[in-house]
């Protein structure tokens, strides 16, 4: 139901994204994985259409027949907030703090359905309570700032799903929260996703986050997406370099409960840091921190296949091997 | 040839290698700061010159030529009321001018952003309470204590300064004390702490250079108020007297003048409003330079 | 083995806490821990838990209302004059956000310097600024630069570079890797492995990811609500945790983390 073909976005002549192929099927969960510089959020905002005017933006993200890319600002905005909703990273940050919780949670309903008056209202509370927060009644009448960090993510929720869209994207949602509170809301998302048939783009750095939520995951690095696939594939065979060595350097949690092999072990690095933008080398955008490069890094790897969905873009793959 | 050393040495965005040439720096140095700087300049030159010469001696009345427009021989600008050269006004009127504003300014800020400091580095239960000080000293109407301090100093000068001063120091206090509280709940004064540095050091060395840019801007504007202050003091007697020359007792006789000498408020009007403006750029560009984020040319 | 840092039945409260005449919003209720020369303890908890008040009271940043710290025998308020300094010098802290924790106005080489300019009253030259830096993997070509032109990787190195350029005996690290990719986190977390054992250093490190805990850490604290929920060594907590807090704690971080099978 979304799909990207070529999605090239540039900055001042430099080319920061470069997506060649990606899908996201109809009630589905892909996670994009990458780290700060990675184009991660980049990607999400081309999607959204939410880029800086300075940007130059090629291609196409086809959303329900529709190329976005090619829609002016009138149309985007139609679709925004009512097709494709949105959940940001503070909630804090996204919430008005001058505003009740109602009244913001019924301007997303009035924008984009067509109800109205009272009907708005018990949208509200109806909402409120889909995303489980405790005494809806209430909570309408609250400030953001009179309630915790997980309620207020809830609340983005609730207005992000209020017109019923068909895609949910998800950037770092629960980043700023705490760990119990981060598994209530990944849970109401992945529940979400299954009542309504909705599918969800997950953005974020972290893989054990990924892995919980999404069946799905694109690994980007330099703006391009390396590895993309099942998610258990993925994490079980990744066969991309990168993929592997951010796997290695995920501190983790042991499977079984023998914490004393692990303490004081080092972590597996990766050498070096994300280069600036323009400053990748040319082919494999990741070849300077590779251990495996060789002179064939040096051109752009293809895209293979292996399995089923597990496609992957290097010439020295892991096969699978940590 | 993949890179097997473990140092992570990329840095963002390093600048060249090198000290560019002095040209280079210089080009790159913003446009506001020479043309601020210029314009400050002049008018500085203008006043000091103007104590080893003039068109004229100070005060010489023409009286066969009261009101000369522009361009009469030998009064580039014409005369006032009085015949007086407007040149010879212009370049005296500067001296106290800038004299009065500079000196009231820079004391303002020099005192208010020491107590607004102080404030913001006091004890959190005195705080609110030390603000209300500074919002009394706010509110306290600025003309007022200006007639106030004439009547037992006398006008002139140094009343007007006194006046100035009295009315900008509880702003500029006021203004500190939020960005400094701010600072001061940052991590990089809690590590100063930590190493065994007093409040007073980390006020003068971390707060202090950390809302510069904003006592910059703030010191433009309080310069760019307190010459209309000062015509304004002029005009209700508290500043210089007939026959000192200020630009404020100037363009305040031009108003009473609209009907036979209309251009004659040009003249000190466009000089309060260049010299304010001059500051303004000033500030402006001495904000960007010293900003490190911002000065490419590595001034700081 | 004598403790180096000993805190027993310690209350603090932030000033202007008093909510009625009587009744005190304590931020730490009640806390007693001993941490032991050379020994990595991790304090975990989540946000209001009270963590990083904690450290700041056991280094003597602030000043606790009731109970006991003591840092190497001593009340820390017995560190007066003269002697503050020297409890400054031996506990160091590190910062959570590297962009928040260096001035930016002060080129690296002056932050650097800055403890030693403070607590040493000398004003170090490059030769032992280098030597600093190298030891966190940096090269000297940092030093003449400004905070915003290095990334976040590199100016937590600088950080931790200059809590231990007066030789510590404790180093804090309020969630020193947080904010920090995954890559350059691991990156951060040798370093300061490799820091401690070299220096023989004493860790104490606050953090609310139990898998970075668990990898760093031979003992842990737990914390909630301002009290420790429990304590004691990393492994037997964590593999039978006694109370249900830090079994929940456990059972999210878990759900949302890589499982691994081997540690490497």
């Amino acid at each position: 139901m979304l799909q990207l073909r070529n999605l090239r976005v540039a900055i001042d002549d430099q080319e920061i994204i470069n997506i060649a192929e990606l899908d996201l099927q109809p009630g589905s969960r892909l996670g994009l994985v990458g780290e700060s510089g990675s184009g991660k959020t980049m990607t999400a905002k081309a999607i959204a259409g939410l880029l800086p005017d300075e940007t130059k933006v090629s291609g196409s993200v086809v959303f329900g027949g529709q190329n976005l890319l090619e829609l002016g600002d009138r149309e985007l905005a139609k679709i925004r907030g009512k097709r494709i909703g949105f959940v940001f990273q503070d909630p804090a940050r996204s919430l008005n703090p001058m505003m009740r919780i109602g009244k913001q949670v019924s301007e997303a309903i009035r924008l984009h359905t067509d109800l109205k008056g009272d009907a708005v209202k018990a949208k509200v509370i109806e909402l409120l309570r889909q995303v489980q927060l405790p005494d809806p009644e209430a909570l309408v009448r609250r400030y953001p700032h009179q309630l915790s960090g997980g309620q207020q993510q809830r609340v983005m929720i609730a207005a992000a799903i209020a017109a019923d869209p068909e895609l949910l994207i998800a950037d770092e949602p629960t980043t700023a929260l705490d760990v119990t509170v981060q598994e209530e809301i990944l849970r109401l998302l992945i529940s979400l996703s299954e009542q309504r048939k909705m599918s969800l783009l997950f953005v974020s750095h972290d893989l054990g986050v990924i892995r919980f939520v999404c069946d799905r995951v694109a690994v980007i690095y330099g703006g391009n997406i390396v590895e993309s696939g099942r998610i258990e594939d993925i994490v079980t065979r990744p066969m991309h370099r990168y993929t592997a060595a951010l796997l290695a350097a995920n501190p983790g949690m042991p499977k079984d409960d023998n914490f004393s092999a692990y303490i004081g072990k080092r972590l597996q690095t990766i050498t070096g840091s994300v280069p600036a933008v323009g400053k990748f080398p040319s082919g494999c955008r990741f070849r300077n921190r590779c251990q495996h490069a060789t002179e064939s890094c040096s051109n752009a790897p293809a895209t293979s296949t292996v399995g089923q969905e597990h496609r992957y873009a290097c010439w020295n793959p892991g096969n699978g091997g940590r | 040839m993949p890179d097997t050393t473990t140092s992570a040495t990329t840095p963002a965005s390093a600048p060249a290698a090198g000290r560019p040439s002095l040209r280079k720096r210089l080009r790159r140095l913003p446009i506001t700061l020479y043309v601020g700087g210029t314009l400050v300049s002049l008018f500085v030159l203008v006043a000091l010159v103007s104590f080893v010469w003039t068109p004229y001696p100070p005060n010489t009345l023409n009286l066969f030529n009261r009101l000369a427009p522009p361009g009469t021989p030998g009064f580039i600008f014409g005369t006032d009321r009085a015949g007086r050269d407007v040149v010879t006004e212009l370049m005296l009127g500067a001296r106290n001018s800038l004299y009065v504003s500079v000196v009231s300014t820079i004391v303002a800020m020099f005192l208010g952003s020491l107590i607004g400091l102080s404030i913001a580095g006091s004890k959190s239960v005195l705080q609110g309470s030390l603000t209300r000080f500074v919002d009394v000293g706010i509110a306290l109407p600025g003309i007022l204590t200006a007639l106030v301090l004439a009547s037992k100093l006398g006008p002139g000068n140094t009343t007007a300064t006194l006046a100035i001063i009295t009315w900008q120091v509880p702003v500029a206090a006021r203004v500190t004390i939020g960005p400094a509280r701010q600072i001061l709940a940052l991590d990089y004064v809690e590590a100063a702490y930590g190493y065994g540095r007093s409040k007073a050091y980390v006020l003068r060395r971390h707060v202090l250079p950390n809302i510069s840019p904003l006592l910059i801007v703030l010191g433009s504007v309080m310069f760019a108020a307190a010459i209309l202050i000062e015509a304004a003091l002029a005009f209700l007697g508290v500043g210089v007297q007939p026959p000192t020359s200020s630009w404020g007792r100037f363009l305040n006789e031009t108003q009473s003048l609209l009907e036979a000498a209309p251009y004659l408020m040009f003249f000190p009007g466009v000089a309060i409003v260049l010299t304010a403006l001059g500051f303004n750029l000033l500030g402006d560009g001495l904000r960007t330079v010293l900003d490190p984020q911002q000065a490419r040319s590595g001034l700081a | 083995m004598t403790s180096l840092v000993e805190v027993s039945n310690m209350y603090f409260h932030y000033p202007r806490a008093k909510i009625a005449a009587g009744d005190v919003g304590w931020t730490l209720h009640d806390i007693s821990v001993a941490i032991r020369p050379n020994s990595t303890v991790g304090i975990v908890g989540e946000s209001g838990s009270g963590k990083s008040t904690l450290i700041r009271v056991m280094c003597g940043l602030l000043r606790h209302q009731k109970g006991s710290v003591k840092f190497d025998g001593r009340e820390v308020s017995e560190y007066e004059g003269a002697g503050v300094n020297d409890l400054r010098r031996r506990n160091q802290i590190v910062f959570q956000n590297p962009r928040r924790s260096l001035d930016p106005r002060m080129t690296i080489r002056r932050s650097l310097s800055e403890p030693i300019r403070a607590l040493q009253e000398r004003n170090p030259d490059d030769t032992e600024l280098i030597t600093s830096i190298q030891r966190v993997g940096l090269g000297p070509e940092v030093l003449s630069r400004f905070p915003h032109q290095l990334s976040g990787g590199q100016l937590q190195r600088v950080g931790i570079a200059r809590s231990l350029s007066v030789n510590p005996d404790v180093l804090y690290a309020d969630e020193p890797v947080s904010a920090l990719d995954v890559s350059v986190q691991a990156q951060v977390l040798n370093l300061l492995m490799d820091l401690r054992d070299q220096l023989g250093l004493t860790l104490v490190m606050v953090s609310h990811d139990l898998g970075v805990v668990s990898r760093m850490c031979e003992e842990i604290v737990v914390m909630r609500h301002g009290r420790i929920v429990e304590a004691g060594r990393t492994d037997s907590v964590l593999a039978k945790p006694a109370s249900e807090y830090t079994a929940a704690l456990l059972r999210a971080a878990r759900a949302a983390s890589l499982e691994r099978s081997t540690a490497n």
